[in-house]
């Protein structure tokens, strides 16, 4: 017990890591993106007209709108797979695996 | 711009907006657009915007679908920032939109569109609305497809039109889709 309270000190974890999703051309690029549980999403919006990321299921994180340069960040605390679209553009979809 | 170039968009905005809205009411379609000038040129483009953003905000009022109300919300949304955007392009070449017979002929086009809608309720209106719409963005992609880009030669025109061309295609699929959940056959009146 005391082995596995002392490895739990001295084994680090590792450091959560930020990714971008970048919405252009009326699309999330990557359309699909894998990260681990704690790291860092952040959707940026590169197109003249606004966006959301709005997370469907029990996952439901929002960005709300972001116009031309905003961001919008999440931080994935639970493992599982979550759709997402754009409210404004239902055709706009992307999907976010934590693991 | 050269003096053909603002002949071939004024042209091109005339035949898309006049292809639009004869879609919507089969009024006869302006004459061919005169040699219009920098001002007059973005005082066609902004008020073929500013046209359907106002048909979205009469479409909020009328309909009572949610679809359509949604879809109505983005349309105002996104062409207010496509307006704001070719504004500001308007302003660092230094162009002040000036009123003309081109952008005058559209919002007489645009006043008869809304007038057949006005006397139109519930599925039908919607039907209605939504058929002009995906004949709208039709037009409008046509135009940027087949006109406009083979023959801008101004970069920073070009790059709005880059920038536009994927909110006008998702326009179009959202309309169609918005469309084939209203039942009865789509018009093909284009």
């Amino acid at each position: 017990m005391i082995v596995w309270l002392l490895m739990l000190l001295v084994v680090p974890k590792a450091p959560a890591t930020t990714h971008t999703v970048e919405i252009r051309g009326m699309e999330f690029h990557p359309a699909v993106l894998t990260v681990a549980v704690g790291d860092t999403v952040v959707w940026i919006n590169r197109d003249i007209v606004p966006h959301t990321a709005t997370g469907h299921g029990r996952s439901r994180w929002d960005t709300g709108q972001l116009t031309q340069g905003q961001e919008g960040r999440y931080v994935a605390r639970r493992a599982g797979e979550t759709s997402y679209a754009c409210t404004l553009h239902p055709t706009m979809h992307g999907k976010l695996i934590v693991r | 711009m050269s003096r053909t170039a603002h002949r071939l968009l004024a042209c091109a905005l005339t035949l898309v907006f006049a292809t639009a809205l004869h879609a919507q009411n089969p009024a006869p379609a302006p004459a061919a657009a005169p040699d219009l000038s920098d001002p007059e040129v973005a005082h066609v483009a902004v008020t073929a915007n500013s046209i359907d953003i106002d048909m979205a905000k009469f479409a909020q009022t009328r309909t009572r679908n949610a679809a359509v109300k949604q879809f109505a919300a983005t349309m105002i949304t996104d062409h207010t920032a496509v307006n704001a955007q070719a504004a500001a392009l308007a302003a660092k070449l230094g162009v002040t939109p000036a009123d003309n017979a081109v952008s005058q002929s559209l919002e007489g086009g645009a006043k008869q569109a809304r007038t057949s809608l006005e006397a139109l309720h519930g599925a039908a209106f919607d039907r209605a609305y939504m058929d002009r719409e995906v004949a709208y963005h039709q037009a409008v992609l046509d135009a940027i497809d087949k006109v406009l880009l083979p023959t801008t030669e101004n970069a920073e025109l070009r790059k709005l039109l880059v920038d536009v061309r994927p909110a006008i295609a998702t326009h179009l699929e959202h309309a169609k889709q918005v469309r084939s959940q209203l039942g009865a056959p789509v018009r093909t009146g284009m």
